[in-house]
């Protein structure tokens, strides 16, 4: 799990299985990370290879962060498995999700 | 390293010292040693009476020589048990074997006190072969037999905490199965007009499960249902569980509309649970159900959170998915769109609420592959047209089917309108 | 059931000789007789078992509840005597066997039709107007010993190493261990031995009986000896100049004497 900063915000990176050791890492790095009012947290999935209900609650408890520092919340680049899932439990609809981390990185056009 | 020719002139003055201590060694005569050894010696004809007794035998014994030589027999000094020993197990083995080592005993001192013994035995023989005498060695074993009765209250002890532990356990497992009752029903209620089998297929060893079902009345015609999933495992899903069973039921009794049930348990969890620093939250499918006694029809209204589709086996042979897409997880948000459907259950017609512990199953020959919603699909379209109760049991083989593939809880429901009988 | 093997039944001396039964007592097995057997091989067929719970015995036999009391050792033998079809057969029982050996001839009278006790108790513990030689307390403190299992701790009475087919080299040290039994069944034969009374059996004695007594024993003192030659109807009692509990190892020569006389006496 690495973490870098976009201009955005900052941006998770999450390789391998999200499961339940490692949904508990990613609740670790959150709590130490810095997130300013209109920034926005992205977690970068490219690279994500399994996310089990574990991973799925990592996912909610990182939202609640963002919201938390009134920040926004985007995911990058879900595989289509997760997709799936968060299609069935609704997160879809919640998440806003970006098909890469590009695109979820690109600042929200201000209005003058 | 060998010392060759002469001796190194470094060792002279050690080689006097050790010279003296040899010579002193020299005049400790054999019966100074005999008397004075650190046992007891005892000689006995062979009917056992004593012969000859050392000094520090007769000491530990607190006894005169003259009351024990040709007076007293080696039994004579043990104490009863001893004796019984002596004679049944001893004596006999002494005389078959002409010797006997290491047997622990006790001798009996002047003034009551007992010292626990090691003694052991051999038997002189003359030149014809015959025996003459027998001779004995007495080890004072004290500390000995002290450590040995520490070893056996710790044996005795390590015992009596393995039983503990196991009453305990017994009592935890009691425990566990009553909890466990209270997080299904234990029959389902009779529903008129409606057919109901469920099943339930846990993973974890110690029974508590994170699905649950229920089917209960809410008012004069119609019933409320609901199948969901808890996330997590363990207790603390079990207390989830536990929650959003009896949120459900108490909410339906209020008020029976699906979206205002799930709404209510939405709430309850989230407000429960929110700033826990551990958000709970689960997928349920909740309805209600009205069975017409005119025409055998059953009319449901449902809603989703979260949950995978229900499926719907008809009378005809085919099978559909009852889709609520967009549904969200109960209990992550502080409010949650939930996502209704309807259908009416002709007679024949069965109704299927499922978790994911079947969908997610792993399948195949190296458990990679999961059953998924297709192979259900087909699954439920060659078991339609058949009574909930059939439906339940092809699948309950199916579940037994994927062995080690299926490692999550599983709940299975159904629903239907019985069929018309011929 | 095989009750050749459960009891570990031998048979040796003269195919065409009377039988001779010989059943050991308390605290070893059928070895006890080692230096008996020689003196009857030559005239008599010699049967030898061990009881379920003793030497080789099966211990897949013992049963806590069958050996509580001295009549499940008695079916013991007289099941030996029926695997053998044995008719008129006596029985020279040691010790606690001798009394075993009464309760046998009761259950079977056509198998056994002498006995010879050596060194007989019928109780072991004092009684109103009886001496046994031993109170109820020193009874108990033999129980403890064996309870505690703090008597006989060497390898030559440690407990029979069950299934040691796995492990060899046990072997040569089982061979010297004839007192060797499991502490658990050797306390339940001690509990039945001690603590049994058996003197109402004696009376019921119907065949010839010799009673064998020594010198000084103190397990069973003369007039423990006395005791039962007087309650026998018509038997036989040999005072042996011997000490201790075991006249047939301690004095072979005048115990095979007695016997061999005794048995010449019934022919």
């Amino acid at each position: 799990m690495t973490a870098r900063d976009a201009a955005t915000g900052p941006v998770l990176e999450i390789a391998g299985e999200l499961d339940h050791v490692h949904a508990n890492t990613l609740r670790e790095v959150l709590t130490t990370l810095t997130l300013r009012p209109g920034q926005r947290l992205v977690l970068d999935l490219a690279a994500m290879e399994f996310c089990d209900s574990s991973g799925i609650t990592a996912l909610i408890a990182a939202y609640r962060h963002a919201q938390a520092a009134h920040a926004d919340f985007a995911l990058a680049a879900v595989p289509a498995p997760t997709r799936r899932i968060l299609r069935i439990v609704g997160l879809d609809q919640t998440f806003r999700l970006h098909p890469d981390s590009d695109t979820a990185t690109r600042p929200r056009p201000t209005t003058t | 390293m060998c010392r060759t020719g002469q001796p190194d002139p470094h060792d002279a003055g050690d080689e006097q010292t050790s010279d003296a201590a040899f010579a002193a060694l020299l005049e400790d005569s054999a019966e100074e040693l005999y008397e004075s050894a650190p046992c007891g010696y005892l000689s006995t004809l062979m009917d056992g009476t004593i012969a000859k007794v050392n000094t520090t035998l007769l000491g530990w014994l607190g006894l005169e020589r003259a009351a024990v030589v040709g007076r007293m027999r080696f039994p004579d000094l043990l104490t009863v048990g001893g004796k019984l020993y002596h004679e049944t197990h001893f004596a006999p083995l002494l005389r078959m074997q002409g010797e006997i080592g290491g047997i622990a005993l006790e001798v009996k001192r002047a003034g009551g006190a007992r010292m626990p013994v090691l003694v052991s035995s051999v038997v002189k023989h003359g030149d014809a072969g015959e025996p003459l005498l027998i001779r004995t060695t007495v080890f004072d074993a004290r500390d000995r037999r002290a450590y040995e009765e520490e070893l056996l209250r710790g044996r005795k002890a390590a015992e009596e905490a393995r039983k503990q532990a196991e009453a305990d356990r017994a009592r935890l497992q009691e425990a566990l199965a009553v909890l466990q009752q209270s997080l299904l029903p234990a029959t389902l209620p009779p529903v008129p007009g409606v057919e109901t089998a469920a099943h339930y297929h846990t993973a974890s060893p110690d029974r508590l499960g994170g699905d649950f079902y229920d089917v209960f009345p809410v008012d004069g015609k119609r019933f409320a249902f609901f199948l969901g999933d808890v996330c997590g495992k363990g207790p603390q899903a079990a207390a989830v569980t536990s929650l959003t069973r009896y949120t459900l039921r108490a909410a339906a009794l209020h008020d029976p509309d699906p979206v205002s049930a799930l709404s209510t348990l939405n709430k309850v969890l989230h407000e429960r649970y929110t700033g826990s620093g551990d958000p709970r939250y689960c997928t349920a499918v909740f309805g209600t159900l009205e069975p017409d006694p005119v025409t055998g029809q059953v009319a449901i209204h449902l809603a989703s959170g979260g949950h995978p589709p229900v499926l719907v086996l008809r009378a005809d042979g085919t099978a559909d998915f009852l889709p609520t897409p967009g549904g969200l997880l109960v209990g992550v948000l502080p409010s949650a769109r939930f996502v209704t459907a309807t259908t009416c259950l002709a007679p024949g017609d069965t109704l299927l609420l499922y978790t994911d512990g079947l969908t997610e199953a792993r399948t195949g020959q190296d458990r990679t592959s999961l059953y998924g919603d297709e192979a259900l699909l087909a699954f439920a379209a060659r078991h339609a047209g058949k009574s909930p109760t059939d439906v339940i049991q092809a699948l309950t083989d199916l579940l037994d089917g994927f062995g080690a593939g299926l490692d999550d809880d599983t709940a299975l429901l159904a629903l239907g309108a019985p069929a018309p009988t011929l | 059931m095989d009750i050749e093997r459960r009891n570990n039944v031998t048979v040796t001396g003269n195919p065409q000789g009377p039988t001779v039964v010989l059943a050991h007592g308390f605290g070893c097995d059928q070895n006890m007789w080692r230096l008996t057997v020689p003196a009857l091989a030559e005239d008599y067929r010699v049967v030898l078992f061990d009881y379920v719970g003793s030497g080789r015995s099966d211990p897949a036999a013992f049963s806590e509840d069958r050996y509580a009391t001295l009549d499940g050792y008695a079916h013991d033998a007289v099941e030996v005597c029926d695997a053998l079809d044995l008719r008129g057969a006596v029985f020279v029982g040691h010790s606690v066997s001798a009394m075993i050996g009464v309760l046998a001839a009761g259950l079977a009278p056509e198998r056994i039709g002498a006995l010879v006790m050596v060194a007989p108790s019928p109780r072991y513990i004092d009684d109103d107007g009886y001496r046994g030689g031993f109170s109820a307390p020193d009874i108990d403190e033999l129980l403890a010993s064996l309870e505690s299992n703090y008597l006989g701790w060497s390898a030559a009475m440690a407990p029979v190493i069950m299934g040691n087919a796995d492990r060899p080299e046990l072997g040569e040290e089982l061979k010297n261990s004839f007192c060797a039994t499991d502490p658990d069944m050797a306390r339940v034969f001690a509990r039945t031995t001690f603590l049994s009374d058996s003197r109402n059996d004696l009376k019921s004695v119907r065949v010839p009986t010799l009673v064998l007594e020594c010198t000084q024993d103190v397990i069973a003192p003369r007039e423990v000896g006395a005791f039962v030659h007087q309650a026998i109807p018509g038997s036989e009692l040999v005072t042996l100049d011997a000490t201790g509990h075991c006249p047939h190892l301690s004095a072979p020569a005048a115990t095979n004497e007695a016997i061999a006389g005794f048995l010449a006496g019934l022919r």
